[in-house]
């Protein structure tokens, strides 16, 4: 089963004020503990960054690396922007972890490591959340 | 007996070391100080935040500090306008005629100098930046607008250096001007200052034994901005200053430290600036200071 994850929500009811940033280790922690509570581990999860300002690499690192390190099977990431991205990227690399981020076509990419990037879209399409599209590229089948 | 500290009539990062010398030397006995600001003409966003420092760092140790506004109206409404006289207030027993002027809200003053002590404080600096300084990042400083992101992640970082490793308060201020003396051209400075530990006393329980005799504020710098070490042993701490050292890259931006009595820079190619320099005179706490120049295809 695939956990969905509205970051933006998220970030709301965890801290107080309203903010659209997820910036400052205090707030990522926050975040990935109200996240931790509500996902079984090994799960499959889809994170959605939509309505997310500025993403620091303090929050990228408490959120997104260690949820993959410790917590889900495959972490796909949607609605990131480019600059979600660049705070995600180096944190990953930096663990030798890597998560799925799907693009605004549908199509799946990986972020991260190489090695287990790889590993990540086979695990997708070996569990049929994802599939081969005729043009070569991964997309979701659900979700 | 009054100590006085004078504040540099240019004061910003290259006449800093004049100015911590004259703190160094004014604190040596314990007494009272008068930093004398009268005759200044001119102070950078570095210069405001660093002079809040002192104040602080002078304030705790004995008695409140004194403080003689700048004699110029035109610079003590500037230094109003950025928002330093709030700020002082608090640290400072000021004299001379200051403006009842609000901290601007519009023009080059992309962020007063506002206090950082907290997390929140951190979301309400980037919050507030963003809304601020998109227009002047892409349209005057000619960077891509995504760049605006970027721009908020490095000053998050900085401020955010602050509440973890100071122990204390600090001050953030981010300005844009045009900087004809060295470069002719538009820049954004981030500056930050706090009163606190330092790098070296920071990084010391983890990285002392490492650097063995080596081990000091140059050292400690090298280690935090150059091979990113924290002195958190969890693996994904010590990113911050990496990042801000990447997104510098791709805009040609300059950061420098400054923390103890060592100060290290990241030079591009525009600046002649010492990548590192030690045995300055000590001054409290670190002070971070960021600039991005404007694109030189935006010149064209």
């Amino acid at each position: 089963m695939i956990q969905h994850i509205n970051v933006h929500a998220v970030l709301q009811q965890s801290v107080a004020g309203f903010y659209a940033d997820l910036v400052t280790r205090p707030t990522g922690r926050a975040v990935r503990e109200s996240i931790e509570r509500a996902l079984p581990p090994g799960t499959i999860a889809v994170m959605d960054f939509t309505g997310v300002g500025c993403l620091d690499y303090s929050c990228a690192d408490e959120i997104v690396a260690k949820l993959v390190r410790e917590k889900v099977l495959v972490l796909l990431l949607r609605g990131t922007s480019d600059a979600h991205r660049e705070a995600i990227e180096p944190v990953l690399l930096g663990h030798g972890l890597a998560a799925v981020c799907e693009r605004p076509d549908g199509t799946l990419d990986v972020l991260g490591a190489r090695e287990p990037a790889a590993a990540l879209l086979d695990e997708l399409v070996a569990q049929q959340v994802a599939a081969r599209t005729p043009g070569g590229a991964i997309a979701l089948t659900a979700a | 007996m009054t100590r006085l500290v004078e504040v540099p009539v240019q004061f910003d990062d290259r006449s800093f070391d004049q100015f911590a010398a004259a703190y160094a030397q004014a604190t040596a006995d314990g007494e009272r100080l008068l930093f004398d600001a009268h005759a200044a003409e001119w102070a950078s966003p570095y210069g405001l935040v660093g002079l809040l420092a002192a104040g602080e760092a002078a304030r705790h140790r004995g008695e409140r500090p004194l403080l003689t506004a700048p004699a110029s109206p035109d610079v003590v409404s500037y230094w109003a306008r950025a928002g330093f006289f709030r700020e002082a207030a608090e640290l400072f027993e000021i004299h001379g005629k200051v403006p009842k002027t609000k901290p601007a809200k519009e023009s080059e003053v992309l962020l007063p100098v506002t206090p950082v002590r907290a997390a929140e404080d951190v979301h309400a600096v980037v919050s507030t930046i963003q809304q601020r300084a998109s227009a002047i990042l892409a349209s005057e400083l000619g960077l891509d607008p995504k760049a605006t992101m970027g721009f908020a992640m490095a000053l998050s970082e900085s401020c955010q250096n602050i509440v973890e490793h100071a122990g204390t308060g600090g001050w953030v201020a981010v300005q844009a001007y045009h900087w004809r003396r060295k470069l002719a051209r538009r820049v954004v400075v981030i500056a930050v200052a706090d009163a606190g530990v330092g790098f070296r006393h920071s990084l010391e329980p983890s990285q002392a034994k490492r650097f063995g005799d080596r081990w000091g504020d140059a050292a400690a710098l090298e280690a935090a901005l150059i091979q990113g070490v924290s002195r958190f042993r969890d693996p994904g701490r010590g990113q911050g200053l990496a990042g801000i050292r990447r997104y510098l890259a791709r805009w040609e931006g300059k950061i420098a430290i400054r923390s103890g009595t060592a100060r290290i820079a990241i030079v591009p190619k525009w600046d002649d600036d010492v990548p590192l320099r030690d045995g300055l005179p000590a001054f409290p706490g670190s002070q971070v200071l960021v600039i991005i120049p404007e694109q030189e295809s935006a010149q064209a």
